[in-house]
């Protein structure tokens, strides 16, 4: 069987093989790596695509890539290692910036890119994104000491976000 | 007509400050797991929460415990 560590891999993988210009884990397993664990059945990455993809946003070089290494998709997730994996192309300046200065962690001896806290809680409180759950996620969140308020502070405003 | 509200008794404030302080510990010590200890316990969640969510809604394909170790 293959471990969670393995999933991880094959975004690496992904970046070097330039599928991916960068890549951040996010939502409720970036949270394992800043607080406690929530239940979730997927993996959230958010993604650049390749700068060579073209205008129109198509996540057409993933799934064809990922294919082509024999895994599998359900729905509109990749079956990465026995892991759902649920590529979400940055939508906005907010995801951008939580890409670009997402923390390398390790786990397990495989370097990982995760979304810092402050951006998972200022992408959970986005009007778009603003369900019950991810409003619930973003109160966990905050009340950790791995959230420094100030730059919090400062990203809710700069964005304009409601706390 | 209703009958007046029985007296009961309640928690002292230092039975709810110490419920409150053992609930603030539990989330603490989750929090400060190993990276592959608190990966194991989402697997477990996994399986624990996923009957309970059947009974509410019909399933994505890709909502199932995932076929990994930690």
């Amino acid at each position: 069987m293959a471990s969670f560590a393995d999933a991880l891999r094959v975004l690496n993988d992904m970046k070097q093989a330039r599928v991916v210009e960068d890549y951040a884990v996010a939502g409720a397993m970036a949270m394992v790596f800043w607080t406690e664990p929530v239940p979730t059945f997927d993996l959230d990455v958010l993604v650049f695509l390749a700068e060579d993809a073209g205008p129109i946003v198509s996540l057409a070089p993933i799934y064809d890539w990922t294919a082509a290494r024999g895994y599998s998709t359900q729905a509109e997730h990749v079956i990465l290692e026995g892991v759902p994996v649920q590529f979400l192309p940055a939508h906005d300046e907010l995801a951008d910036e939580a890409i670009e200065r997402a923390a390398t962690l390790q786990y397990e001896g495989v370097p990982v890119r995760v979304v810092r806290p402050e951006y998972l809680v200022a992408l959970y409180l986005e009007p778009g994104a603003r369900t019950m759950k991810r409003r619930e996620r973003a109160a966990a969140l905050r009340e950790s000491p791995a959230v420094d308020p100030a730059v919090l502070e400062g990203l809710l405003e700069r964005f304009g976000l409601e706390p | 007509m209703t009958d007046a509200p029985r007296p009961r008794s309640r928690p002292t404030p230092a039975l709810l400050a110490s419920l409150r302080e053992g609930k603030s510990t539990l989330h603490g010590q989750r929090a400060s797991m190993t990276l592959r200890e608190k990966v194991a316990l989402v697997l477990e969640l996994q399986r624990v929460c996923l009957p309970l969510i059947k009974r509410h809604r019909r399933l994505a394909p890709w909502e199932q415990p995932w076929s990994v170790t930690p």
